[in-house]
Parts: structure tokens; sequence; C-alpha cells
């Protein structure tokens, strides 16, 4: 400690130590809080086409299109561990070929300081709503449901699922468009 | 200018670096439990972080620099012993110096 650069040298260690100590702390703070808000998620329009599906193994696939809208407050999940939220609406159904299929629809990323009350009107989805097969046409239960992935300053992420969804069905033929 | 640099002395005595460690340790402690309990209170971790990067400016100014304070206990050297007499002490000195080693 005799010589500036080794009292520097010092110093700096001792604050980085510290700052490590201070940044654990703040994960401590909010491990173990519980990041679930309700959402309501309503559905206006829906649709289904039997179109060539290039990615899969067979000629067609159902494909189905679907415009929901969407509302939460997301305000309580945001804390001074928070830096971002990643939200995705994701479709639940299951059909006799598979028994459990889920298909991401539509997401959005939410930062810390934007506006955090979610309210969408007449969204439609983001990506294509592809069946491995035929399984959507009559299809009388999907499930839609909006979970998000808490992204921390410190800390695990985790994946959290709103509770509220939104149970549809398909219409029975294709191309004709089913409103709720 | 590397040696206007060096010609600054910068040294402090022993219990002058005591102290100096001692202020940086409290000074840095006490800011980063103060933008510790501030962040938690408006739930922002960028204010801890700013107020430990300015306990840890005002601990910078308070040791790097050599202030008087530091150097109140300098240490006490023997008087300088003029060199005819010492070098005919110094040469036995060594070698029973060498012999203790073996």
């Amino acid at each position: 400690m005799n010589t500036v650069l080794s009292r520097a040298n010092s110093l700096f260690a001792f604050s980085l130590s510290v700052m490590a100590a201070l940044t654990f702390g703040c994960f401590i703070t909010t491990a173990f809080k519980d990041r679930s808000v309700p959402v309501d998620i309503q559905v206006s329009k829906v649709m289904i086409k039997n179109v060539d599906d290039f990615t899969g193994p067979r000629e067609r696939s159902d494909l189905g299109f679907v415009t929901f809208d969407i509302s939460a407050n997301l305000q309580p999940i945001f804390d001074w561990n928070v830096k971002e939220l990643f939200l995705y609406l994701t479709a639940e159904y299951s059909t006799k070929s598979n028994a459990l299929n889920q298909v991401v629809l539509w997401d959005k990323i939410v930062l810390r300081g934007d506006n955090t009350k979610l309210n969408m009107k007449d969204v439609k989805s983001k990506y294509f709503f592809f069946d491995d097969g035929n399984g959507l046409r009559a299809n009388k239960n999907i499930t839609l449901t909006l979970s998000w992935n808490v992204v921390p300053n410190a800390g695990i992420l985790p994946l959290v699922m709103g509770s509220g969804h939104k149970s549809l069905t398909f219409p029975e033929t294709y191309e004709t468009i089913k409103s709720y | 200018m590397l040696s206007a640099f060096k010609s600054i002395p910068t040294d402090m005595d022993y219990k002058g670096q005591k102290l100096a460690e001692q202020i940086f340790q409290g000074v840095i402690l006490v800011s980063a439990v103060i933008g510790f309990i501030y962040g938690l209170f408006v739930q922002q971790f960028g204010w801890t972080v700013y107020i430990m990067l300015a306990g840890f400016t005002v601990s910078c100014f308070l040791t790097l620099p050599p202030w008087p304070m530091y150097r109140r206990n300098p240490l006490k050297w023997q008087p300088a012993v003029p060199e005819a007499s010492g070098e005919n002490r110094d040469k036995p000195q060594e070698s029973q110096k060498k012999k203790k080693h073996k």
C-alpha cells in the first residue's frame, strides 16, 4: 500500500467484491416472489385453411387464423430486479395423432419503463398456426394462454404462466369464418 | 515526462497505510449499505450502483493521494554510519551470515 497503484488496486478489488455482494442481495430480495398476474384473453375471429406445408412431411396441413384481444396489467411484476419481460401467447390442444400440441402464436418484449398496461385489440397472430396434420378442423378445445419469461438483473429467469385462459373451437369446414 | 510523475512522492508510513485501508473500507461499506437501502426503496438497482460509484470516488479522493495525515508516524531510521569503518565491519558480518545460511 505504499504506492498509488497498490492502493488503487486494493480499493478497486474491494469495491468489486462489495458490488458482487450487493448484486447477490438484490437477487435474494426477489428470488421467492410470485410473478403471475391475471390475464384476460378474448377471441374475435377464427378461420381455418388446408394448405401446402413445405416444412412438414405431408402434402397438406391445417393452418389456423385467430384474431384475439389481450388485456393485462403487468405493473406488479416489475421490481428492481426485473429488466424486461418476454410475453408469448400459446395455443394448446390435442388431436387424434398427437396428445399434446403447443404452438406459439404471438410474442412481445416489454422493457422496464415501457407502458405496463397491456391492452391490445384485434391482434392477428405473428407466427403460422400450422398443425402437424389435419387435426384443427372441428377441434373442440383449443386453449390460449399468455405466459412470460422474466429477465432479471441478477438471478434465475423464470417462465410464468398468467392466470386466465380462453378456449375456442375451430369451424367444421375450411375457409369459413367463425365469429365469437 | 514519466520521470516527472515518478519524482512525486506517493509513499505513506505504515500507520498511515493502515489508516488509509480502514478509511476506504469504511467509506465503501457505508455507501454500499446506503445504496442498497435506497435502491430497495425506489425499486431501481441503478441507484444502488450510482451510490456505490460515488462512494468509490470519495474513497479514491481520500486515500489515493498521500495526504499529510498518513505521514504522521514516519519510521525512525538509524543514523548513517561513515563508510570507511563501515566496510571493515561489513565483510566479517557478511561471511558470518553466509555460514548461518549453510
